[in-house]
């Protein structure tokens, strides 16, 4: 657990980080998020002693971190920069190893710990030991840099716009690993964004600062339905109602519905289908593969001839899929419900246009 | 056109044109005793005109190679064409000398005159031209730098050379020769050495304290100015003084003239590609990879060691090898303010007037100064870690 009290950064005449108290639970994600220079990078640095408060203090597990020396400190949080700042002389596998070794670890420990963490970010070791950051993309090199981070196992973890410099889709694919790594280690974390969606995608709690101060400490949820203050409405935008989406997991919307397959005849697809409007069409193994509208079902004689096979991978969801990507897939599709398949892409259900509106009304109430 | 010409290969071109102007020189002299004035012999009176068909020939072939483009076989036929003419140049003269002395007075001399000395400089600016493109082959590149100079310096210790007038300014003069060598060496060598550790922790502290810089620069710029042999001169009265005043000093060899100006000039010069060198490296250092090496809970000293030498040292040595490769020229004054080295050859020449005993002095200073760079560079690229130098490791 860290706990921050009155914290303050003075530079000159710049109050970097103005009387700011904030405790993070063990475990716990928490992102910090502002305009740029409104004193996120200067908190994490105080955090691990890179820089000693104006006043203030800091607790890490009830101790005051001014008690602990500053390089015993650090080799105990991992820490990612803002620039990655990746040891160039060495290789990708000497700058994972570079905590460990200065906690004078085994050689085959450590040999060890990189391959493993290698496979944790997700970069085959064979592969990518030997490389040197100049031979890495923007994406690999911030992976290595978190990787690094994380070499020495350390419980607390300080990253900085660690997703930053990096492409859209590459952001999106380090988002996720980043989800899947957190629910496996349960790090405490204490990281740095400028991007709302990652923060809602990824936070336990945002901290929202402005000019050094702290504006408002809560769960997205929370940030997003009840804003502190215009500040914090006008930083969420007035797309939150869309934003809070991306928080919900479709999980608990999912209905069952009724499916045919191919070799049906025309009599059980309109039983199937009943009042509504269409019916999924699924092969043998129960992976949709099409759907079948009610407008056609008297022109033909089997399923077979009256099925429309759009490219399903691009329509069904998995049921890790949030609302708000349900509700862009109806959009864009222009359909009123979607189907959800499990993770060998078998149909289980679909979730509708109404349930998504319902569970948006809910959360305005 | 032109500028087709010139995007071609213009170092090349140059070397070839010169080389070509340098036969209607005069290439040898035949003089009746060491300092009578001589007879001169051109290029065809010399070596014949068997040899001075296959220089001409040799000549337009460089000439047209680097005409027509710089790929890299090209250069590498460049380069054997210059070694060539290198060769066969002084094979030409040592069997020319030879010949001359056989039919000549006792005391006759016989030196090499300005074609050949022209012709030297033309091959090497072809040989620097040549290995300006094979960057990517070590083998290629040493063979071409080197292949021609060791082939005549193996002649030279066969005795080839021996009835050559500068390979008798040399015998007879061996134990001085020897001596002047070590006396050279020891010199640069020395102040290089006494410049590096200076040099090094001034760029340090120029560095660290904004305080320091400016007049660690101020002075280390100031003394580039002052001429090389205003600076010999300059210390020699302080100096004197000193010695004058304290005699302990003059029984440690603390004299006004002699190694101890000398030395305390050569330091100086050395010091600015030093402090340049070793202030630049520190202060282009990437500050993230600084600041990620405290955060990972390296303290100065590790930070210090791990981080900032390895990345800095190509650059500090590479300071290093230019305040050598200058030094070794300078170190040339040092024998007129009685310090000796290679100097002392070329100033005794210019007194009497002996141009070959000049050239024995200079051309071992131009040799030391190749031999320098390249040791010196060879220390760079292995002080240069993998993941700098961009290839694969
Ligand atoms: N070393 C420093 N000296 C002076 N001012 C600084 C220094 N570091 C940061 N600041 C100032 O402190 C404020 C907060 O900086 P920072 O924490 O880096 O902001 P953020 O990371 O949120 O963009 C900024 O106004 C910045 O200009
Ligand atoms: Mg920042």
């Amino acid at each position: 657990m860290i706990r921050l009290e009155h914290v303050t950064k003075v530079y000159g005449e710049t109050v970097a980080v103005n009387d700011l108290s904030i405790e993070i639970e063990k475990g716990e994600v928490c992102i910090l998020i502002g305009p740029s220079g409104c004193g996120k990078t200067t908190t994490l640095r105080v955090t691990n002693r890179l820089l000693e408060p104006t006043s203030g203090h800091i607790f890490i597990d009830g101790r005051d971190i001014c008690q602990i020396r500053p390089e015993r400190l650090r080799r105990s949080i991992g820490y990612a920069i803002q620039s990655v700042g990746l040891f160039p002389h060495l290789t990708v596998a000497a700058n994972i190893a570079t905590v460990p070794e200065l906690l004078h670890w085994g050689k085959d420990d450590i040999a060890r710990r990189v391959e493993e963490l290698l496979i944790l970010v997700g970069l085959n070791p064979v592969e990518y030991a030997w490389k040197y950051p100049s031979q890495l993309s923007g994406g690999e090199a911030q992976r290595i840099g978190v990787a690094r981070a994380l070499a020495a196992d350390p419980p607390i973890l300080l990253m900085d716009e660690p997703f930053g410099a990096v492409d859209p889709l590459t952001r999106e694919r380090l988002q996720a690993q980043f989800i899947r790594i957190q629910q496996e280690l349960k790090k405490t974390v204490i990281m740095v964004t400028h991007d709302l969606d990652e923060a809602i995608r990824l936070a336990d709690r945002i901290a929202i600062m402005e000019l050094g101060r702290l504006v408002q400490y809560d769960t997205p949820e929370t940030i997003l339905s009840r804003p502190a203050n215009k500040f914090v409405h006008d930083f969420v935008g007035t797309d939150r109602a869309l934003k809070r989406l991306s928080r919900i997991g479709i999980g608990n919307f999912i209905r069952p519905c009724p499916s045919v397959k191919t070799s049906d005849s025309i009599k059980e697809v309109a039983a199937a289908i009943g009042s509504r409007r269409s019916v999924w069409v699924v092969n043998d193994e129960g992976r949709p593969i099409g759907w079948i509208d009610q407008s056609r079902l008297s022109e033909s004689v089997t399923a077979r001839e009256t099925i429309f096979s759009g490219d399903i991978h691009e329509i069904a969801l998995t049921n890790q899929a949030t609302l708000r990507e349900a509700l862009s897939r109806m959009l864009g599709q222009g359909f009123k419900s979607i189907p959800v398949v499990d993770d060998k892409a078998r149909l289980i259900g679909e979730i509708t246009l109404h349930d998504v509106e319902a569970a948006t009304a809910d959360g305005e109430a | 056109m032109v500028r087709r010409l010139v995007n071609r290969n213009s170092v090349a071109i140059t070397g070839a044109i010169i080389g070509l102007f340098s036969l209607p020189f005069g290439w040898l002299t035949l003089k009746s005793s060491r300092l009578a004035a001589g007879t001169g012999l051109n290029l065809w009176e010399a070596v014949g005109w068997e040899g001075a068909t296959v220089l001409l020939v040799l000549w337009h072939a460089c000439l047209i190679l680097s005409l027509s483009g710089k790929s890299r076989r090209r250069s590498i036929i460049l380069g054997i064409a210059a070694n060539s003419i290198l060769v066969i140049t002084f094979l030409f003269a040592g069997l020319a000398a030879n010949h001359l002395i056989e039919q000549a007075a006792p005391f006759a001399r016989v030196s090499l005159s300005a074609g050949i000395w022209i012709t030297l400089a033309a091959t090497y600016i072809l040989i620097f031209a040549s290995r300006q493109r094979l960057q990517d082959s070590r083998a290629w590149r040493n063979l071409i730098s080197w292949g021609g100079l060791v082939i005549v310096i193996t002649l030279l210790f066969t005795g080839w050379f021996n009835d050559l007038s500068i390979v008798q300014e040399f015998t007879g003069r061996e134990a001085r020769f020897q001596q002047e060598l070590l006396q050279h060496i020891f010199l640069f060598g020395g102040s290089v050495t006494a410049g590096t550790l200076i040099g090094i922790p001034l760029g340090i502290w120029a560095v660290r304290s904004k305080r320091a810089e400016k007049p660690i620069f101020f002075i280390a710029n100031i003394t580039q100015t002052i001429p090389s042999l205003a600076l010999f001169g300059l210390l020699i009265a302080p100096l004197s003084a000193l010695s004058f005043a304290f005699p302990l000093l003059r029984e440690i060899g603390i004299r006004g003239v002699g190694p101890t100006p000398a030395i305390i000039a050569l330091v100086i010069y050395s010091l600015l590609p030093i402090v340049r060198n070793t202030f630049v490296s520190l202060r282009q250092l990437d500050p993230a990879v600084i600041d990620a090496g405290l955060g990972m809970g390296m303290n100065r000293r590790q930070v210090f060691r791990r981080l900032e030498v390895p990345l800095a040292a190509p650059l500090i040595l590479e300071g290093v090898r230019i305040a050598s490769v200058q030094s070794v020229g300078l170190t040339a004054l040092a024998a007129l303010i009685g310090a000796g080295g290679l100097g002392w050859f070329v100033f005794q020449g210019l007194g009497q007037a002996a141009p070959d005993l000049i050239i024995l002095g200079a051309i071992p200073i131009i040799v030391l100064a190749l031999v320098v760079d390249a040791v010196m560079r060879t220390l760079v690229r292995l002080a240069t870690p993998k993941g700098l130098a961009g290839g694969e490791p």
